[in-house]
């Protein structure tokens, strides 16, 4: 039951942002748009490319979703409402996401063509890079709770949330969660304009509305980590908790999607130096500054 | 209806499936966004989506008209789209030859589009799915399976076996059954010969390397099967029936014999191919007093301050192993070096001639000897590694060799102008090589000699589909020139504010390709929604669009990353070669305009901006359309151009504008009122030419944003 | 008695699942194939490691191994001829030798399996966070900030290295 409701509310939440997506794409919102869309890639032809490493082109998508729901499975929507609870729960998070790596490099690989290809190695750098600005920031969250249990993440913010605890955390762990989903500015592996698509590009029909409903799980995933590890989680007045979580989640998500429509891409290279060369060096002081004001401020 | 139905009946969850489809229409647009843009259709308000690539399209709109290059390229994009599909024609004269015919054809205008997209809606709602479904097949896709060696591309035959050369079995790859080169790429015959080991080695003809003895590869061959490709895509896979191996067709459908559903075939998978192994080495350059000074460029020695002098790259100066060599003792095989045997053969694995190598224990010095010193002499070839292969290559920024892979973008490509076919070569993700080639560019001659005046301007005005209106007033210029007339000064002025609308429009257009090149989507619809009202806006219209355009300029000077994203890429320095925009961002101040009169009377002033880079060439674009806002406002009228009257006259004229990309000139022969002789040259012709060495050795995204960044039109280049 | 056999059923089929991957990695000619096999097989030795109730274990074993596998993945792609099998490569290499050096590993781990002395068996496993605790504890006891200070020195040692690696490069191209 517990994870029936958890499943829907993924379910629900993609679905959700998937109407903004389209509605950002197309400038007008229509609430029925991703339900004709998933419907039309169903009935539509789905061919394998020529000479695939087939194991690889049919796995990466369905391993791409599996990565996002086991992330999520750790992330508590309300008291009580979780799939599982992890003593290690922080960390899994981190784990489960380093399967999206392996899901796109399939992707890439797979299809036997140098457009996905491309993509798929050119997310292995960014991964790996802002991987990094994924468990660092972690790394201060739970330094505060003292726990890596969720839950406790969350119950450790009930006097003052995390993004305004350590406001440098959540400014880094926000931009290597878009990093990790490749939303624009950072969808080098997904490319339109450089790729054609990139690894997304060679998919067609039920294995294109697999990799969608991945991505947009992925997406909504990220948002209830950074809700949970930075906006308190369930906690808020007035309203239900289940409630809170929902509303933080979707601004959350909606403000991942839409920041990229002002932007240009990012450039590979500038991508990977900002993350080595500013984002890890400021993870690394944020821990510090996290370390201190628990010794000081306990 | 439509003729690229998906097999089934139209019941139950696929009548849901097809309704679904009738609202999801997403279009590949053949020649391109930019074009159908610029002829005035707004594709997005008409309910189509524009999709990236034609994996996820279901509409092929063809924005007419489609010359027969553009028809080949177009059938293998209507062939890698997933049925059900259709083709949405826009004032093309019939579908070009082996493209099918058009599911719904309408009038190349906005409401053709729109009333095109109903009818599409419900042809999709009622024929997405038939029972009597046939397939598509046409020359260009006819895909023959052929058979070549991995070490020697030169070797290809229609039948299984193994290589005369190296005796290893040959491969199957797919190549196109077209006897007709596509584009004139790639199948000619190879002209030079080179030693993939020792890529100094080069001679005309076949025979083996005097360093090791290989066979020579020729150079100039491209191993890949499919340059011709629109978007560089594989054409969908074949399929095949499980009972009745023999039947294989491009398309899903039954088979013939037993009317069981074909099924997709596997294939084993396959490497990228190898290319570029057989390129000139680099010289070295070392001191003849310190020898162990070595370094890529010319340049002095800092021990000595001598000159450096080229030397050849070191496998020349060490001693080689092999043939002069004792005769070995043993025999392994260069794929598996388990194979070790005392006499010469074949392996029993690969087939491949075993080579000889020096006795003694392999297991030892395999890995003390594989990856460094004499690369693949005959002694050490038991180890194959990309350190060996690709130690003699160019470098690429990153200093990280790598397998070389050519890779077509375009002509059909998001983010380049629909037309530009651009072939790169990649090192990774660097580009090592680069061609391009207009597919839709014209002779820059007349194509009948004796055409009317009015006809010519009508011709002239239709060379390039994204700058019409300065190519008319180009042939309206050399025509009065030729015949000794001048138009008032009402009409000169109306004319200038004509192109100079067009030049706020042409750069819009180029925004939104650039924004969909570097992803930055509000930026494209921004600039597409403007671009569609000033391209007939009248004078007032001009002046109500006047707030929004500077509000779009001024948000793209405030917007993050941007500057980022441009600033240092593509730089060009001043050449004499350059034009218009490109030209003024490296800091050249020429401008057709300041030698007219009437623009400078109108007190014109060209842009200029220093630095030549992606950056510069942006500004110079925006600096121009707030000019160009200015020079119609001071013109007071908009006049587009229309022929005049030049009687029966006859001499020669030339004339020149400053089209949107930058001066085009026209010089021609009157001979008694028909023009009886033209040359063009356009912009785009010299900006061709500066894509492959400014691409050289960028990271793929910062090349292909060069490429935008130069606003290329393939329609006007002269070839 | 029900979880326990559960427990070792799980055990047991994770343990031969890390094996088989194990094995594919040297069956396939391919290399990302192969790259990708040993990933698995490390992922199903960190599900043993849950399957035994190491929760912490498991889950960092199958966090770390992802990346490093994929980043194997890209290095055997770029430093090998022929990385997609085109002409069936092999993947092993002085045969002999290894087998030798996998016999003698075998046995040696064996033995020390069989014949080191384990301490007192215990019947049920601490909670998870506990576990937590006791590792911590275990590997770092009182030199913990000295290790905490070691991993960072060494992080910031990488990237130093990198970034002095860089200019040195492009000196050697200008020059």
């Amino acid at each position: 039951m517990r994870i029936a409701v958890v499943l829907g509310f993924l379910l629900l939440g993609a679905y959700l942002i998937a109407v903004l997506e389209a509605w950002l794409a197309t400038g007008r919102l229509r609430l029925a748009a991703p339900g004709w869309a998933a419907m039309a890639l169903l009935g539509r032809e789905s061919v394998v490319p020529r000479q695939p490493d087939r194991l690889f082109f049919e796995t990466a998508p369905v391993l791409l979703l599996i990565a996002a729901l086991l992330a999520a499975a750790v992330l508590p929507l309300a008291p009580g409402l979780f799939i599982t609870n992890l003593a290690t729960g922080a960390l899994f998070v981190n784990a489960a996401l380093a399967y999206v790596l392996v899901a796109l490099l399939m992707a890439g690989w797979g299809p036997d063509g140098a457009y996905a290809l491309i993509g798929g190695w050119r997310f292995l750098g960014q991964l790996i890079a802002y991987s990094m600005l994924i468990v660092m920031p972690i790394t201060a969250v739970a330094m505060r709770a003292e726990s890596l249990l969720t839950t406790d993440i969350v119950a450790s913010q009930a006097g003052l949330w995390n993004i305004l605890y350590q406001p440098l955390g959540f400014v880094l762990f926000f931009l290597a969660a878009m990093g990790v989903a490749f939303l624009p500015p950072f969808d080098l592996p997904s490319a339109e304009g450089e790729l054609a698509g990139g690894v997304t590009g060679e998919y067609t029909g039920v294995r294109l509305a697999v990799f969608r409903l991945g991505r947009l799980v992925l997406v909504i995933t990220l948002s209830a980590a950074t809700v949970v590890f930075y906006l308190g989680g369930w906690l808020g007045p007035v309203l239900p908790p289940w409630a809170w979580s929902a509303v933080k989640i979707l601004a959350v998500s909606a403000a991942m999607l839409s920041i990229g429509h002002y932007l240009p891409r990012i450039r590979e290279a500038h991508l990977l130096a900002w993350c080595w060369k500013l984002g890890i060096p400021l993870a690394l002081l944020n821990i510090f500054i996290v370390g201190i004001l628990v010794l000081v401020w306990p | 209806m439509i003729a690229g139905a998906r097999e089934g009946t139209l019941s139950g969850l696929r009548r849901l499936a097809a309704a679904a489809m009738a609202r999801d229409l997403h279009a590949i647009i053949v020649p391109g966004p930019e074009v159908a843009r610029a002829r005035g259709l707004d594709i997005e308000s008409a309910g189509l989506q524009i999709a990236a690539t034609p994996r996820h399209a279901n509409v092929l709109l063809l924005v007419g008209p489609v010359s027969r290059e553009l028809g080949d390229a177009a059938t293998v994009l209507y062939a890698q789209m997933m049925r059900p599909r259709a083709i949405l024609s826009l004032g093309t004269d019939g579908t070009p030859p082996p493209l099918p015919q058009a599911d719904v054809a309408a009038d190349r205008s906005q409401s053709g589009l729109v009333d095109g997209v109903n009818r599409l809606r419900s042809a999709f709602s009622r024929g997405a799915f038939r029972t009597d479904v046939s397939d598509f097949d046409a020359p260009v896709l006819r895909i023959r399976i052929e058979y070549t060696c991995p070490m020697h591309p030169e070797v290809v035959q229609d039948e299984p076996g193994s290589c005369p050369k190296c005796g290893m079995t040959l491969v199957p790859r797919e190549t196109s059954d077209t006897a007709e080169p596509h584009h004139g790429m790639g199948h000619d015959a190879p002209a030079e010969y080179t030693c993939p080991m020792h890529p100094e080695i080069v001679q005309d003809q076949p025979g083996s390397c005097p360093k090791c003895g290989m066979n020579l590869v020729p150079r100039e061959t491209s191993d890949t099967a499919e340059p011709h490709h629109g978007m560089g895509h594989d054409a969908p896979a074949e399929y095949t029936c499980p009972m009745h191996p023999e039947i294989v067709q491009d398309q899903p459908g039954s088979c013939p014999k037993c009317g069981m559903n074909l099924v997709p075939r596997e294939m084993q998978d396959t490497a990228e191919p190898h290319h570029g192994m057989g390129h000139d080495a680099p010289a070295e350059y070392t001191c003849p007093m310190h020898p162990e000074i070595v370094q890529d460029q010319p340049g002095s020695c800092p021990k000595c301050g001598m000159n450096l002098v080229p030397r050849e790259t070191s496998d020349t100066a060490e001693p080689h192993h092999g043939m002069e060599h004792d005769a070995p003792a043993e025999y392994t095989c260069p794929m598996h070096p388990e194979i070790v045997q005392d006499r010469p053969g074949s392996c029993p694995k690969c087939g491949m001639n075993l080579v000889p190598r020096e006795a003694g224990p392999a297991d030892e010095h395999e890995h003390a000897q594989g990856h460094q010193g004499t690369g693949m002499d005959h002694g050490d070839m038991d180890f194959m590694s990309m350190v060996e292969v690709t130690k003699d290559l160019p470098r690429s920024p990153d200093g990280l060799p790598m397998d070389w892979i050519e890779v077509p973008f375009g002509p059909f490509f998001p983010g380049l102008p629909g037309g530009l076919l651009l072939t790169l070569t990649l090192d990774g993700d660097g580009i090592a090589k680069t061609r391009v080639q207009s597919l839709v560019g014209g002779s820059g001659a007349l194509p009948a000699p004796g055409m009317g005046a009015a006809d010519f301007v009508d011709h002239l005005g239709a060379t390039d589909p994204l700058a019409p209106v300065g190519y008319r007033l180009l042939a309206c210029r050399a025509l009065e020139a030729a015949a000794g007339r001048s138009p008032d000064e009402e009409i000169l002025r109306g004319r200038i504010a004509a192109v100079e609308r067009e030049r706020i429009a042409s750069h819009l257009g180029w925004l939104a390709l650039f924004a969909r090149q570097i992803g930055f989507d509000r930026l494209l619809r921004r600039a597409a929604s403007l671009q569609l009202q000033f391209l007939h806006a009248d004078m007032k219209q001009v002046m109500a669009l006047k707030p929004a355009l500077q509000a779009l300029i001024e948000r793209l000077q405030r917007t993050p990353l941007l500057k980022s994203r441009t600033a240092g890429i593509g730089r060009t320095v001043p050449d004499p070669a350059l034009r218009g925009p490109v030209a003024r961002a490296a800091g050249v101040g020429d401008d057709a305009r300041s030698r007219d009169k009437t623009c400078s009377a109108l007190g014109f002033t060209p842009a200029s901006r220093e630095g030549g880079d992606a950056l510069a060439r942006l500004h110079v674009r925006l600096d121009e359309a707030r000019h160009s806002l200015a020079l119609i406002e001071a013109a007071g009228v908009i006049v587009p151009p229309a022929p005049v009257d030049i009687g029966e006259t006859s001499g020669a004229g030339e004339a020149v504008v400053e089209t949107p990309r930058g001066m085009a000139r026209l010089q021609l022969t009157l001979d008694n009122g028909r023009v009886s002789d033209a040359r063009l040259d356009t912009p785009s012709t010299h900006h061709l030419d500066l894509v492959a060495p400014l691409l050289e050795r960028q990271e793929l995204g910062d090349g292909l944003t060069t490429v935008a960044s130069l606003d290329l039109s393939p329609w006007e280049v002269v070839q | 008695m029900a979880v326990i056999t559960l427990q070792t059923f799980f055990i047991a089929l994770f343990g031969i699942a890390a094996l088989w991957f194990g094995v594919v990695v040297f069956r396939t000619s391919s290399m990302m194939r192969s790259a990708l096999a040993l990933l698995f097989s490390q992922t199903a030795l960190g599900a043993m490691f849950l399957a035994m109730q190491a929760e912490f274990l498991g889950v960092l074993q199958i966090m770390m191994m992802a990346t490093e596998m994929s980043i194997m993945a890209i290095f055997m792609v770029m430093f090998m001829m022929d990385p997609g099998g085109l002409g069936e490569m092999e993947m092993t290499h002085q045969k002999r030798l290894s087998i030798a050096a996998g016999v003698i590993g075998a046995l040696a781990v064996s033995g020390v399996a069989l014949f080191a002395h384990w301490g007192p068996v215990t019947t049920v496993a601490p909670a998870a966070a506990e576990q937590i605790r006791g590792l911590g504890t275990e590997l770092l006891g009182r030199s913990m900030i000295i290790f905490e200070t070691a991993g960072v020195t060494i992080l910031t040692a990488m990237i130093a290295a990198t970034a002095v690696a860089m200019p040195a490069l492009q000196r050697k191209k200008t020059a």
